[in-house]
């Protein structure tokens, strides 16, 4: 018989009960609004949900594999913001879309590179790390190059703006297929590089792989790249799609918390060393189906709220069931 | 003879014109300077850096340099911890005018009375606390409410062949201005049974939010006749979403706010349909005119608040539409 909890990623059984517990539910959460909304289950709707997720998804990669190696990106979506408000200046600066992209990519691995300077070399923990990046990252950008501004407005018409937003090979939407190249990178680079082999490594045990001679410190470096250019595709989805850059999605929206309920939704560990694509995917479907399903039921705000937090806690508790820490994997000051 | 009749009559006339000219100029002036030089007016908005703010600050600062009164911004960026803290510091420094932007109902409300009580007059600009104080400036958010669900009646109410669908997107549930027009809108729409607002979901003010908040009700109700967004900026992610599902012009986007010229580009470019907009730019004028006054002791007889409310002007697309009907920072 086929274990379901063997389906997805490593073959860690324990991991994996969270994310087939998750699956299920996701499953009972679909069949329960295909009843009673009559408009859920239609292409529509699924082409709505999967353009309206692209980001989350796209986030995520960058968020689990940074949680794989045991580590926390807090400066996510201030580097989201940060990548999309850069490139936005360039092309309405004038620049052509590829050479805005280029430059905003380097700035972008800037940033990430900066995060693992003080994370592998200065050896701050990683969250208090990237914390202090998102808030001065979101600080410089809105004094030195917005000049206390809140928001940009993207051009719609702009060629760069308008391919994002729109639809290729006889209507894939642009969104869909960098969400798809993300989950196929972030899978590749994970399974098959060696970087990737490193980053189980580490959040499997950090002194294990240092002792062994892994270059855990390129290694967090890489890993934070990564994680910088995956949020600045995220970005550059939500700019186009929403055409606005806007600073409060870091300070007052709920992005982030997003973010980490997917990946811990999905049965990667807060302690790092386990999952993988399928994980993402698992956690995804769960936030986008029950966000989707409560607008559509016309749910306010807070009462969304209060559910996704009712969700996260129960996983979070769940995780701490299935997976236990032990003497082995406990450190001193970790998450 | 008569050549000195007429010489006579001259000298008169010229010593009347002399008199008369002399007696004008002795006359005292109207002041035109007050004596408010020196006199000190803090102004803690929600957030600077959006155009509303920005733009009622560069009035109050014009207002300012004209009379020589110090205006003090204190920027508490849309949070409201960092607001209350701005707000006592600005208390204790006992300037002689105080002016606040209430984020809700409840919030400065204790702090206005204990303002007023050391004797710092209190102008609450366009969002009202629930507790009275000098002076109010602002738009009346049940007008406007009221207002553009009554438009909404008459594109999609009875006889329009519509749906009558409705999606309302709040910034926040609790926020005043939110409360007021939602409070304002529904009354209106229960006399209309042909209404129906299928959504209302906050957009915690963000572009983004409202874009997918629309995405999936437009999905559900294809034949949405109105979305009334409360503040024109994140209405604009609802007008994006209208645009991606090509339904723009079938279902209107109706919005409000300050009225600058980005709202004029969102109505050219169909993101946007109709505004009703409290022009920030005349706010902002008022505002300062009201500060000068109270600066010069002004307040009502009977000792309730002055209020000023800022007409509207209404930005719609189609023949009526005229670029000018928005201001330029």
């Amino acid at each position: 018989m086929i274990n379901p909890a063997n389906i997805f990623g490593r073959d860690e059984k324990r991991t994996n009960i969270l994310g087939a517990v998750v699956l299920v539910a996701t499953v009972l959460l679909i069949a329960l609004f295909s009843i009673k909304i009559d408009s859920f289950a239609t292409p529509g709707n699924l082409r709505v949900l999967l353009s309206n997720s692209a980001s989350l998804v796209i986030l995520s990669c960058g968020m689990a594999v940074v949680i794989i190696s045991r580590g926390l990106d807090l400066s996510l979506i201030a580097q989201m913001v940060a990548g999309a408000a850069t490139f936005s200046i360039l092309i309405n600066a004038g620049l052509n879309g590829w050479a805005a992209f280029g430059l905003t990519l380097f700035a972008m691995a800037l940033i990430g590179a900066m995060n693992a300077w003080l994370i592998a070399y200065v050896e701050i923990p990683a969250m208090l790390a990237t914390l202090a990046s998102a808030m001065s990252i979101t600080g410089f950008f809105r004094f030195a190059i917005l000049r206390g501004e809140y928001l940009l407005l993207l051009d719609k018409s702009n060629p760069a703006v308008a391919l994002l937003s729109s639809s290729v090979l006889s209507g894939i939407p642009v969104p869909f297929l960098l969400m798809a190249s993300t989950l196929l990178v972030t899978w590749g680079l994970l399974r098959y590089s060696v970087p990737g082999r490193i980053t189980y490594a580490m959040g499997d045990n950090f002194q294990a792989a240092r002792l062994t001679g892994l270059p855990v410190r390129t290694a967090t470096a890489a890993i934070y790249v990564f994680a910088a250019f995956t949020a600045f595709i995220a970005g550059l989805v939500v700019s186009s799609a929403s055409g606005t850059v806007d600073f409060r999605t870091v300070t007052n929206g709920s992005l982030l918390f997003d973010v980490i309920l997917v990946v811990v939704l999905g049965g990667i560990p807060l302690r790092g060393g386990r999952g993988g694509v399928g994980n993402i995917l698992i956690g995804t479907a769960l936030i986008a189906v029950l966000r989707n399903g409560m607008t559509l039921m016309d749910f306010s705000t807070q009462t969304q709220d209060v559910l996704k937090g009712l969700v996260l806690i129960t996983a979070i508790v769940a995780d701490r069931f299935i997976n236990p820490r032990d003497i082995e994997t406990d450190t001193v000051g970790d998450l | 003879m008569l050549n000195r009749a007429i010489g006579k009559l001259r000298r008169v006339f010229a010593a009347t014109l002399v008199m008369t000219c002399a007696a004008l100029v002795a006359v005292p002036q109207a002041q035109a300077n007050p004596n408010i030089a020196g006199k000190k007016v803090i102004f803690v908005p929600i957030s600077m850096g959006i155009s509303l703010t920005e733009g009622w600050a560069r009035r109050m600062k014009e207002h300012a340099a004209i009379y020589g009164y110090a205006l003090d911004i204190r920027d508490p960026a849309f949070n409201t911890q960092a607001m209350t803290e701005l707000l006592a510091k600005a208390i204790s420094e006992k300037p002689d005018v105080l002016v606040v932007h209430n984020p809700t109902v409840q919030l400065l409300s204790r702090q206005i009375k204990q303002a007023e009580a050391a004797g710092i007059k209190v102008l609450q600009i366009n969002l009202q606390s629930n507790q009275q104080s000098s002076a109010f400036v602002g738009a009346n958010w049940e007008r406007i409410g009221r207002e553009i669900a009554e438009d909404i009646v008459k594109s999609c109410g009875k006889d329009s062949g519509k749906s009558g669908k409705v999606a309302i997107i709040p910034g926040q549930l609790t926020a005043a201005d939110s409360v007021m027009m939602n409070d304002a809108a529904f009354k209106v729409f229960k006399e209309h049974p042909e209404i129906k607002v299928v959504s209302n979901q906050a957009s915690d003010w963000e572009p983004e939010k409202a874009r997918q908040i629309t995405a999936t009700v437009l999905q559900q109700n294809p034949d949405l006749c109105a979305i009334f967004g409360h503040w024109d900026v994140h209405t604009m992610g609802a007008g994006a979403a209208v645009k991606d599902a090509a339904l723009q012009g079938k279902a209107l986007v109706y919005a409000t706010g300050g009225g600058d010229n980005v709202t004029c580009k969102a109505v050219e470019d169909g993101v946007l349909d109709r505004v009703w907009s409290y022009d920030a730019d005349g706010q902002g004028r008022d505002a300062a005119t009201l500060i000068d006054l109270l600066l010069q002791g002004a307040k009502s007889e009977d000792g309730k608040m002055l209020s000023l409310e800022s007409p509207m002007k209404i930005i719609k697309a189609g023949s009526d539409y005229s670029p000018n009907l928005c201001w330029k920072m």
